[in-house]
């Protein structure tokens, strides 16, 4: 039976005393996968930097519920450890700290003492390989010189490496070729289990190829405007926003 | 000895030579009358007007050539040009000086102040020659909140003389100024600028062209001092060196404690053509607060072979590929002087001197 | 990036005072004024020299007298040349008492967990050690294959006399700079490594090795000779900090690449914070040979270091990797020069710097590039980062070219720790100071990565130490 993992309510955020999101809420419950889509700059990005606790938005009043548990005022790597993951949409370039130095750490700090250094390397290796990533990159300073495909595969195998309770993928799939949004999409289904949830923003289908979509939500004017099921994906994808009515998709740009 | 010019900012070994202005461009040794302080007579476009005085809390808006220079320049300045910019000026205003053996000093003591809101561009031409000819002016800028200055210096001054050309800006709240220089004459030419961005949002940009061949010397000394939050500053300087000529640029960036949120870049590249010309450079960053992003850039030495093979692949000869990349380096400087006939002018000095030193070489 | 130990204590005002040392002004200290001639005899008299070596001294003396302090740079206007005197004069002893050993000293050695055999040493109170024995061992290692490594004092009489005299004080000369001039006066102890042609010393060889000499370290001079084709590595200092009574360190340092030859110096200082590194490094490379610098700069309360390379062969290269970490109360002025005086030669300049509670750090460096070097290349790299809007942080660097075949390149960046990389880090669960540390430790690993892994430990954990002050 599933429960709420992630409960929203009433929340407004503002960055620079612009209010961007008016009153957003939302339930995504154990088990699920949602999708938050919407015209381009109407706050997809700013909804799950939110709920990651990303100190340039402000939350104006609101609430954000981890498993029942109230993490509004907390901040970011409080949030990690209470199990919100993000796989930036832009992820940060670390020079002079390995990949695999680094996930070490963060492994280290979420587990609340550093991982066994065999285990850690075989499942790293592995993790890799199923991403079909360049086992070197273990090596490289994170994501300096990256692609921008490599960067995001890294991103997944953060995800897969950490387990967090909530994932938030905030366009993974973007300038991501044919074969590397496949393996994007395969790192996603292994992690996604009853226990955790996904929500995931994307333009197109592509990435949920074989995935089950729970709820589908469309970010317009900063709420919520429309929410469906499957189906409004690729309806979505073929006809634009506009096919859900007026008012949707005169926000473009915003 | 004269280490008033031109200094740098936090000095360094005394044999760089580059702690103060070059001893081979000092201001001639003479004894000059009180200056007259005759006010300019030209025409003035709609929006700007000619100050009967030095407005309040100009004087004091200090130069990159030192105190000691601007003080003697404003004292002895034989004319004066106080302008007033309201509103948008129609055009710029164009101010040409001609150095001759009849009047072989020229010393001009410019202001600008442009109220909040306006805007305005001011042209300065210095031309001619003369045996110890020497032209030395003062502009110092008082660019009112949301206001833009666009400052435009034109040295073409034959061999015989000197030049001198000191700039001063205080920005203010939402501001921009702009200051934009070539350089090609006289046997000496020393510049100095500085940017003062004290109101929150300020922006400058700086862009120098120099050229040199014979046995100029040439030395600058520009200054951005971020005073105030979320400044911004871009210097620019491009130069070609030949003949036996020597030069030194000072580009310091500095960001005062209280400038947070300000980004100031810097960015000079030289082309040596010559073996017997020098080159020193000096990029200064100076920094007193944590919240800022400044870099700076330099790049000194020759034509870039890969370049030059590219054009000629498609078609260009050599000479014909050396002269783009040149005329390509002061582009940034050429566009934003709008008279076709003086860009043309400068174009022709550019190919001439190229041209002379392939000859030579 | 190694790993550290997530637990911290509490940061405050207690872990940074373990490099402060308060000035002691002992009346008892300041008797006389001046160094005068007959104190120069008298060292030299004791020391049992040549008399070259004598006439040297008081010729150093005259021009140290002559020669102005230098008009730019942090003042020295502190440095008390008095209490100096005292300690240069022979007989008395250049070495602290235990128990006037700083206890935050003391407790630094505890945390950086330095032998207690060392700890005495370190602190100028001269005890004898087991490195003695690890020294001479090393010295009978490298003799069999025709490597002298000895102090420089003894080889001044001997088979390698005429070596020294001929290369001794000529790369930096006296004349130079006052300080200069005043170690030519007063210099005492040091090394003098000698590598025969196409020779490779594996080992790196340590002046730490010999810190119980007497006067070792303070006004120390190094003589190295790589001759055509050999290698060697030299390590100088250690993280360790270093304490003394007097407060100057004037050292010397002359180094000697020959044609294909390679020479690495490494040093990493950490002298007590209330000490002036005065310290001259000359390197002087021939046709094709190399000269690495590796060069970690955290103690001091001031200090002027600029390692110099001169490119007079053609093909001569110079590296150079630096990191400076200046905290409270430090004015840290460092950078390199180097001259390419020959053609394609090449030089690399990359350098990090930190600034955190009031420390102040300068870049400053000059490359010159004169007529005859056609084809060279140079490029310097310097980033500086700044953790807070008390600290300072300047470049100043002058580049001087006089030729038309050379590609000379320059970039410097200064900024703070990016905050959305704090975020990024924090988003995996790393506290804001953890997530700090990572990223200033990342800043330094260029550095880090070029030492040593015994001594790239160490710097890892000067850093977080250094960083675990300026937290909170």
């Amino acid at each position: 039976m599933s429960h709420s993992l992630l409960e929203i309510k009433d929340l407004i955020v503002s960055v620079e005393d612009k209010i961007i999101l008016n009153g957003i809420n939302l339930t995504i419950g154990t088990g699920e996968l949602h999708v938050l889509m919407g015209p381009n700059g109407t706050g997809k990005s700013t909804l799950v930097s939110a709920i990651m606790g990303d100190p340039r938005f402000q939350i104006e009043s609101g609430q954000i519920l981890l498993d029942g548990k109230d993490i509004t005022e907390m901040k970011a790597d409080e949030r990690a450890k209470a199990g919100v993951f993000l796989s930036f949409q832009v992820p940060e370039e670390i020079p002079g700290v390995t990949l695999e130095d680094f996930l070490r750490t963060a492994k280290g700090s979420l587990e609340k003492r550093p991982p066994k250094i065999l285990q850690f390397k075989k499942e790293l290796k592995e993790q890799m390989k199923a991403l079909d990533m360049d086992p070197s990159y273990a090596e490289r300073y994170l994501n300096v010189g990256f692609s921008g495909g490599e960067k995001k595969k890294t991103e997944i195998l953060q995800l897969l490496m950490l387990q967090p309770k909530l994932a938030l993928l905030d366009e993974t799939d973007s300038g991501l070729d044919v074969d590397a949004v496949r393996t994007v999409t395969k790192g996603i289904r292994a992690f996604k289990n009853r226990k955790n949830g996904l929500f995931i923003i994307t333009h197109n289908a592509r990435i949920l190829e074989g995935l089950d979509v729970d709820v589908v939500h469309v970010l317009e004017g900063g709420k919520i405007a429309y929410t469906g099921g499957q189906e409004l994906i690729s309806k979505i994808t073929q006809d634009g926003f506009g096919v859900l009515g007026k008012g949707v998709g005169l926000h473009e740009g915003l | 000895m004269n280490t008033q010019i031109n200094r740098l900012p936090v000095p360094t070994w005394n044999r760089t030579g580059v702690n103060w202005l070059d001893q081979k461009a000092l201001p001639p040794d003479r004894e000059y009358l009180q200056g007259r302080h005759l006010p300019y007579d030209g025409i003035l476009p709609h929006g700007i007007t000619l100050m009967d005085h030095l407005p309040a809390g100009v004087a004091e808006i200090k130069s990159g050539m030192g105190e000691w220079l601007d003080e003697f320049i404003r004292k002895g300045a034989d004319k004066t040009c106080y302008l007033l910019g309201e509103g948008i000026a129609s055009e710029p205003v164009i101010i040409t000086q001609n150095l001759d053996p009849a009047q072989p000093v020229i010393r001009t003591h410019y202001a600008i102040k442009a109220k909040p809101g306006s805007n305005l561009t001011v042209v300065q031409i210095n031309r001619g020659d003369a045996k110890d000819g020497v032209v030395e002016n003062l502009t110092q800028i008082d660019a009112q909140a949301d206001s833009f200055v666009r400052l435009i210096s034109i040295q073409l001054l034959g061999k015989n003389s000197q030049s001198f050309d000191a700039v001063g800006a205080r920005i203010g709240k939402g501001a921009k100024v702009e200051l934009i220089r070539a350089v090609f004459g006289g046997k000496t030419a020393a510049c100095g600028s500085m940017a003062h961005l004290e109101g929150q949002g300020g922006g400058y940009q700086q862009d120098t062209a120099y050229f040199t061949d014979e046995d100029q010397i040439f030395d600058f000394n520009d200054i951005a001092s971020h005073i105030g939050r979320e400044t911004v500053s871009e210097m620019h300087t491009a130069g070609v060196l030949s003949g036996r000529s020597s030069k030194i640029l000072r580009g310091t960036i500095d960001f005062k404690a209280g400038s947070a949120h300000s980004v100031g870049h810097e960015n000079e590249t030289v082309l040596l053509l010559s073996p017997r010309a020098r080159n020193r450079t000096v990029p200064l960053i100076l920094c007193g607060e944590e919240a800022v992003e400044g870099q700076h850039a330099a790049t000194l030495g020759r034509f870039d072979e890969k370049q030059l093979y590219y054009l000629c692949s498609r078609g260009l000869s050599l000479m014909e590929a050396k002269r783009m990349l040149v005329e390509a380096r002061f582009m940034p400087v050429l566009n934003k002087i709008t008279q076709d006939d003086l860009r043309q002018e400068i174009l022709t000095i550019i190919e001439r001197r190229l041209d002379e030193h392939e000859i030579n070489s | 990036m190694k790993d550290f130990k997530q637990e911290k204590t509490r940061v405050d005002q207690a872990d940074r005072t373990i490099y402060d040392v308060k000035d002691r002004l002992d009346p008892a200290f300041l008797m006389d004024s001046g160094i005068t001639p007959e104190i120069v005899n008298q060292i030299s008299r004791e020391k049992n020299e040549p008399e070259w070596m004598r006439l040297f001294r008081l010729k150093s003396l005259k021009l140290y007298n002559e020669i102005p302090l230098p008009t730019w740079g942090p003042s020295l206007d502190e440095l008390n040349m008095d209490q100096i005197v005292t300690y240069v004069r022979p007989k008395s002893t250049m070495k602290a008492k235990w128990s006037d050993v700083p206890d935050d000293i003391k407790e630094t050695f505890e945390r950086l967990g330095i032998p207690k055999a060392e700890r005495k040493s370190l602190a100028g109170v001269g005890a004898q050690y087991d490195s003695e024995v690890v020294y001479h061992n090393v010295r009978a290692e490298v003799a069999s294959k025709g490597v002298v490594y000895t102090d420089i004092e003894s080889a001044l009489t001997g088979p390698y006399s005429e070596m020294i005299r001929k290369h001794f004080m000529k790369l930096v000369p006296p004349s130079d700079h006052k300080f200069a001039a005043l170690h030519g006066a007063v210099w005492s102890g040091g090394s003098f490594v000698y590598v025969p042609a196409g020779v490779t010393v594996e080992i790196p060889l340590q002046s730490y090795f010999r810190l119980n000499a007497p006067g070792a370290g303070q006004f120390e001079h190094t003589l190295i000779i790589v001759e055509e084709g050999a290698y060697l590595h030299f390590i100088e200092g250690c993280s360790a900090p270093r304490y003394y009574v007097a407060n100057l360190h004037a050292g010397c340092v002359e180094l000697y690449v020959g044609k294909n030859a390679r020479l690495r110096y490494s040093t990493i200082e950490n002298w007590s914070k209330n000490m002036y590194n005065l310290n001259t490094k000359r390197a002087s490379v021939e046709e094709g040979g190399t000269v690495e610098w590796i060069s970690g700069s955290f103690g001091s309360h001031i200090s002027y270091l600029y390692p110099m390379s001169i490119l007079k062969g053609k093909k001569a290269r110079m590296e150079f990797t630096g990191i400076t970490f200046a905290g409270e109360g430090q004015n840290l002025d460092t950078g390199a020069k180097v001259l390419h005086a020959a053609p394609d030669t090449t030089s690399h300049i990359s350098t990090k710097s930190i600034s955190r509670d009031g420390g102040n750090s300068t870049f400053r460096s000059v490359v010159t590039v004169t007529e005859k070097a056609e084809g060279s290349k140079s490029a310097v790299s310097c980033e500086s980062l700044m953790l807070d809007s008390i600290s300072r942080s300047d470049t100043i660097p002058v580049m001087d070219i006089s030729c038309n075949q050379a590609d000379i390149g320059h970039e410097a960046k200064i900024g703070r720790i990016s905050e959305s990389a704090i975020f990024y880090l924090m988003s995996r669960g790393l506290s804001e100071d953890d997530a700090r540390a990572l990223i200033v430790g990342g800043f330094a690993e260029p550095i880090a990565k070029e030492l040593p892994l015994e001594y790239a430990v160490e710097m890892n954990n000067l850093i977080h130490l250094e960083m675990k002050g300026s937290i909170g």
